[in-house]
C-alpha cells in the first residue's frame, strides 16, 4: 500500500540525518594554542625592561583585560542566560567604591581587597536580581536601566563616599615605567578567572539550565529547572567578576567618582563588546572586546572627541544588530571556519 | 444547489515554516462551489499548513493555488481576503478588548460602503440574539462558545466565498459542538463555500460533503465525505476502528 | 493646605506632559511591541526643532509643535523602514529590538552632541516665566499651557484610536496581529505609520517641554528610566495605564520633591518601577504576560 511506502522512506530519512549528527566531530579548543598566548601576556611587561616607553601599550592591554573580565561576566547572565542587562556596571561602581574607600581609609590595596569587593557587588546582585528576575526580556532591561539611574542618584548625593567629587586615592609608588604592571597583571588574572568561570558554567548541568532559560523559561520551569534560583546565581556571579574589576581600575585611576563609572557608555560597552564577540560563547567576549577596543582607539585618533565615540559606538551597534546578531564567533562557527583558538563552547 | 464545479484548486504545493523542513511535500485539494469539505489527517500532516497558503499566511515554496481561474499564490493576505477567501484560525481569533459590536465592525474591514457594513452587522445580531444581548460586553469576557459564535458571526459579515475554518470544534463541549456545525451549516445555506480541518475526523467528515485525507505533507485521497468514512483502509489508519460506532 | 493643592496642581499638569511623552512609546509597544528605549532622544530632537525655531525665527514653540511632528512623523518612518522593519519577521524579536533601539538611542545622542555640543537649552517664549494666580495658588503658564495642549493631544489621539477605520486597525493589531492580518489589515503597513505617528508625538512632547525643562542630548538617559517607569506601572502596552501611570507618579513626585528636595522626585520613579515590579510585574491594568 503506497502509504506503508511513504512512511518507510520518510523513516529512512530521519535515520540518515541523525546518523549525520552524530558523525560530526567538534575538535574543541586548542590548550597548547592557548597556554602559548597566555604565557605571552605573562611575559609581555618585560618590554618595559627595554627602557623605551611601553606605557601606553601597557595601559590599553590592561583595559582590555577589564572588559574582558566585565564582558565575560555580563555574558554569564546576558548570553547564557538571555537576560540582558543595560546597567551591569553599577556592579562596577560598588566594586570600585568597595575597594576604593578601603584603600583611602584604610590603605589597604585593592589587590587584596578585590575578591572582598567583588563579594559584595556579588551580595548586591542577589538582592536585586530577586526583585528585578521576576519579570521577563523587555521589563527587566527597563529595570537594569533603572537601577542604573538609581545608583547614579544615590552615589552622586552620599557624601560619606564624596558624592559627586568622589574621593581621592593614594597612588602606588613604584617609578613610571613599572607603576602599570602590577594592574596589569591584577586585571590579567581576573579576566582569566572570569573566563574560566565562563567556560566551566558553559560545560556544567547549571550552563544547560541557564541556556533552556535562554531558549525557552517556560519549558525550562515545566522541565523542573528552578529558573528563579538560577538566574539569580547567573546574575550573582556575573556581577562578582565586574567587581573585581571594578575594585582593580578605581586605583588604577587614583580617583572613585560616579561619572567614572556610572556612565551610560560602559554599559553600553560591555554590552556591545559581547554581541560583536558572540553573545552566549565562552571566547565571544575576548573577540569582541579586542575588536572594540581597537575601533575606539582608531576613532579617538582620528577625531578625538567624545560625542563621536558616542555616534560611533552607536552605529556599530546597529550594525553588529543587524547584520551579525550571533557576534563573530557565532557566525564563524555557523560558517564551519571557527578556528581552534577561539572554540570553546 | 450549485453544481459541482472547481471554485478553488491547490495542486502540488510545497511549504515550511522560516527556513525550516517542508511541512507539505506536495499537498492539493478540489473545492467545489457550494459543498462543505473536510481535511482530516493525523497531527503534524500539514493540515493548518495548507489552510495557511491557500489565504496566504505562508509562502509556497512549490506549487500553486488557483481561485476561480486565477492563481493567487503569493499574494498578500488582504489581498487574498479581498477575492474572498477568508481563514478562522484554530484559537485566539478574536480581539480581546473590543466589544462583541466592534469585533463585528472589524470583520467588515474591508467593506467600503458603510451602511452596507451597518447592515450586515444588525443581521447577524439578528440571527445570533445572543451575541446581540451581549453587545457592548468586551469579548474576552465570552465564553468559550460564544466567542466561537461571535467568531463565525464575524465572517458571516465579510461573507467571503470560501471559509476555512481550522479545528473549529476544539476545546468545546458537545453540545456547543452541535451548535457550532449548525452555524456551518447556516454559511452553506448562504452559498458560501466551507473547508474545515478537524482532528475529530468522524465528526468532521459527517458533517461534510467532500472529504481530503492529508499525512506526511501529502494528499492521500479525496472524495465524498460519506465515502471515506465508509473506506475501511481508511477507517483503520485515521478514524479508529470503532468508527462505525461513533 | 494650599501647599498640599499648589504641589497637587503642579504635579497634576506635570502628569499631562509625561502622559504625552509615554503615548507614543505605548502606541509603538502595543502595535510592535517593541520597548522603544530611543522614545526619550526622539523627544529631545523634537525639542531642538522647537529651539531652533524660536532661536532663529521666533516662532513660538507651541506654534512649532505641529512642525517638530511632522518632522519627526518622517524621521520615526525612515528609522522604522531602515532599522526596524527586517527584524519585524524574526524570531528573537524582543530583546533584539530593545537593543537595537538602545543603540538608535545611542547614536542619536551622540550626533546630538556632534551637531550640537552638550550646552543646556531651553526655549524662553514670554509665557515660560509667567504665572496665572488663582487665589492663594499660583501656576506657571508654561506648563501650564503644556499640560493643556498635552492632553489635548491624547484626546485627538484617543479619538482617533476608537472612531477612525485607522485607529481600529491600530487597535486591531495591537490585540491580535494575526487575526487582524486575516481580516485585511496591512499589518506591516500598520506597524510603519504607528511608529511614524508615535515618534511624532514624541516630537509634539519635545516642542512642549522644551521650555519647560532644559535640555542637552545626555538628558535622554534620565528620561527612559522615566518613562518606563510609568509605562511598566500602567501596564504595558495601555494607554489609559500611561495616562493614570504618568498622572499618579508625577503628582507623588512633585511631593517628594518638595518634601525632600528634586534630586530625590527623580527616585520617586525609580522606585516606583520596582516595587510595581515586586508587587505586581503587570501593572496596574495590565494582564500577566505570557
Amino acid at each position: 500500500m503506497n502509504q506503508r511506502q511513504n512512511f518507510d522512506s520518510v523513516l529512512a530519512e530521519r535515520e540518515a540525518y541523525n546518523a549525520a549528527l552524530a558523525g560530526a566531530r567538534r575538535r574543541g579548543g586548542s590548550r597548547p594554542a592557548l597556554l602559548a598566548v597566555l604565557v605571552v601576556l605573562a611575559l609581555f611587561p618585560l618590554v618595559q625592561l627595554t627602557g623605551a616607553n611601553w606605557n601606553y601599550p601597557l595601559h590599553l592591554m590592561l583595559y582590555s583585560f577589564m572588559y574582558i573580565a566585565m564582558t565575560s561576566g555580563w555574558n554569564i547572565l546576558g548570553g547564557f542566560a538571555g537576560y540582558i542587562s543595560i546597567g551591569h556596571n553599577v556592579f562596577f561602581c560598588i566594586g570600585g567604591y568597595v575597594s576604593g574607600m578601603l584603600l583611602a581609609s584604610y590603605g589597604i590595596s585593592s589587590f587584596l581587597t578585590a575578591p572582598l569587593a567583588g563579594a559584595v557587588a556579588t551580595a548586591v546582585g542577589f538582592c536585586v536580581g530577586f526583585i528585578t528576575l521576576r519579570v521577563r526580556g523587555p521589563a527587566f532591561i527597563i529595570s537594569s536601566i533603572a537601577l542604573l539611574m538609581v545608583a547614579r542618584i544615590l552615589f552622586d548625593n552620599w557624601d560619606f563616599v564624596g558624592g559627586s567629587n568622589g574621593v581621592s586615592l593614594p597612588r602606588m609608588e613604584l617609578p613610571v615605567q613599572y607603576v602599570k604592571i602590577p594592574y596589569y597583571y591584577a586585571m590579567l588574572v581576573i579576566a582569566v578567572a572570569s573566563l574560566v568561570a565562563s567556560y566551566a558554567i558553559r560545560h556544567s548541568k547549571f550552563g544547560l539550565g541557564l541556556r533552556a532559560i535562554s531558549q525557552d523559561e517556560i519549558k525550562a520551569e515545566s522541565a523542573g529547572i528552578d529558573t528563579r534560583f538560577y538566574k539569580i546565581l547567573a546574575f550573582a556571579i556575573s556581577a562578582f567578576f565586574v567587581g573585581m574589576a571594578g575594585a582593580i581600575w578605581g586605583e588604577y585611576m587614583t580617583y572613585i567618582r560616579p561619572n567614572i563609572f556610572l556612565i551610560i557608555l560602559v554599559a553600553a560597552n560591555m554590552v556591545l563588546m559581547c554581541i560583536l564577540g558572540g553573545k552566549g560563547t565562552v571566547a565571544g567576549p575576548v573577540v569582541g572586546t579586542v575588536l572594540l577596543v581597537a575601533f575606539n582607539e582608531f576613532f579617538v585618533s582620528q577625531f578625538g572627541a567624545s560625542q563621536i565615540n558616542i555616534l560611533g559606538t552607536g552605529i556599530v551597534m546597529i550594525l553588529a544588530l543587524m547584520f551579525f546578531p550571533n557576534g563573530i564567533v557565532g557566525t564563524l562557527r555557523r560558517m564551519g571556519k571557527l578556528p581552534r583558538i577561539l572554540d570553546w563552547d | 444547489m450549485p453544481s459541482g464545479s472547481a471554485l478553488l484548486e491547490v495542486r502540488d504545493v510545497v511549504a515550511g515554516y522560516g527556513r525550516g523542513p517542508a511541512i507539505l511535500t506536495g499537498a492539493g485539494i478540489t473545492v467545489e462551489e457550494g459543498r462543505t469539505h473536510c481535511i482530516i489527517g493525523p497531527n503534524g500532516a500539514g493540515k493548518s499548513t495548507l489552510l495557511k497558503v491557500v489565504c496566504g499566511l505562508l509562502p509556497a515554496r512549490a506549487g500553486e493555488v488557483v481561485f476561480d481561474g486565477e492563481p493567487i499564490t503569493g499574494l498578500r493576505p488582504d489581498q487574498i481576503l479581498r477575492r474572498g477567501i477568508c481563514l478562522v484560525p484554530q484559537e485566539r481569533a478574536l480581539f480581546p478588548d473590543m466589544s462583541v459590536r466592534e469585533n463585528l465592525r472589524m470583520g467588515g474591514y474591508i467593506i467600503a460602503d458603510k451602511a452596507d457594513l451597518e447592515r450586515r452587522i444588525d443581521e447577524v445580531l439578528e440571527a445570533f440574539p445572543v451575541l446581540r444581548e451581549r453587545g457592548g460586553q468586551r469579548a474576552k469576557s465570552l465564553s468559550g462558545g460564544e466567542q466561537q459564535m461571535l467568531t463565525m458571526g464575524r465572517t458571516l459579515v465579510l461573507r467571503p466565498r470560501i471559509v476555512m475554518l481550522d479545528e473549529p470544534s476544539l476545546g468545546l463541549a458537545p453540545r456547543v459542538v452541535n451548535q457550532i456545525f449548525g452555524i456551518i451549516r447556516l454559511l452553506k445555506d448562504k452559498g458560501i463555500t466551507v473547508i474545515i480541518v478537524e482532528q475529530n475526523a468522524v465528526v468532521g467528515l459527517s458533517n461534510a460533503d467532500l472529504g481530503c485525507v492529508l499525512d506526511l505533507g501529502r494528499t492521500l485521497f479525496e472524495g465524498p465525505a460519506d465515502g471515506i468514512l465508509a473506506d475501511p483502509r481508511i477507517r483503520e489508519l485515521y478514524l479508529g476502528k470503532r468508527a462505525g460506532a461513533a | 493646605m494650599t501647599d498640599i493643592l499648589q504641589i497637587l496642581l503642579i504635579g497634576a499638569v506635570l502628569g499631562g506632559v509625561y502622559a504625552l511623552m509615554a503615548s507614543g512609546l505605548t502606541l509603538i509597544f502595543g502595535v510592535m511591541k517593541i520597548i522603544n528605549l530611543a522614545h526619550p532622544i526622539f523627544i529631545i530632537i523634537g525639542a531642538y526643532v522647537s529651539y531652533w525655531l524660536f532661536t532663529l525665527v521666533g516662532l513660538d514653540p507651541i506654534l512649532s509643535m505641529p512642525i517638530a511632528m511632522i518632522v519627526l512623523f518622517c524621521l520615526g518612518i525612515v528609522v522604522y523602514k531602515l532599522i526596524f522593519e527586517r527584524e519585524a519577521a524574526s524570531a528573537r524579536y524582543s530583546e533584539m529590538t530593545v537593543l537595537l533601539t538602545f543603540a538608535v538611542a545611542l547614536s542619536f545622542d551622540g550626533l546630538l552632541g556632534v551637531l550640537f555640543g552638550n550646552t543646556q537649552r531651553i526655549t524662553s517664549p514670554s509665557y515660560a516665566v509667567e504665572a496665572i494666580l488663582l487665589g492663594d495658588l499660583f501656576l506657571p503658564k508654561g506648563q501650564f499651557y503644556a499640560g493643556l495642549v498635552s492632553i489635548a493631544l491624547i484626546v485627538a489621539l484617543a479619538a482617533f484610536l476608537k472612531f477612525t477605520r485607522f485607529g481600529y486597525a491600530i487597535r486591531a493589531t495591537t490585540q491580535n496581529r494575526d487575526a487582524a492580518q486575516l481580516l485585511g489589515v496591512n499589518v506591516g503597513l500598520v506597524s510603519t505609520v504607528t511608529f511614524g505617528i508615535g515618534i511624532a508625538l514624541a516630537g509634539a512632547s519635545g516642542a512642549l517641554i522644551s521650555f519647560i525643562f532644559s535640555f542637552f542630548p545626555a538628558r535622554h538617559w534620565e528620561w527612559i528610566a522615566l518613562l518606563m517607569s510609568l509605562i511598566v506601572l500602567g501596564g504595558m502596552g495601555r494607554l489609559m495605564g500611561a495616562v493614570v501611570g504618568a498622572f499618579l507618579l508625577a503628582i507623588v513626585s512633585a511631593f517628594v520633591g518638595s518634601y525632600f528636595g528634586s534630586t530625590w522626585s527623580m527616585m520617586t520613579f525609580y522606585l516606583a518601577l520596582f516595587l510595581i515590579l515586586l508587587v505586581r510585574p503587570q501593572g496596574l491594568f495590565g494582564e500577566k504576560m505570557e
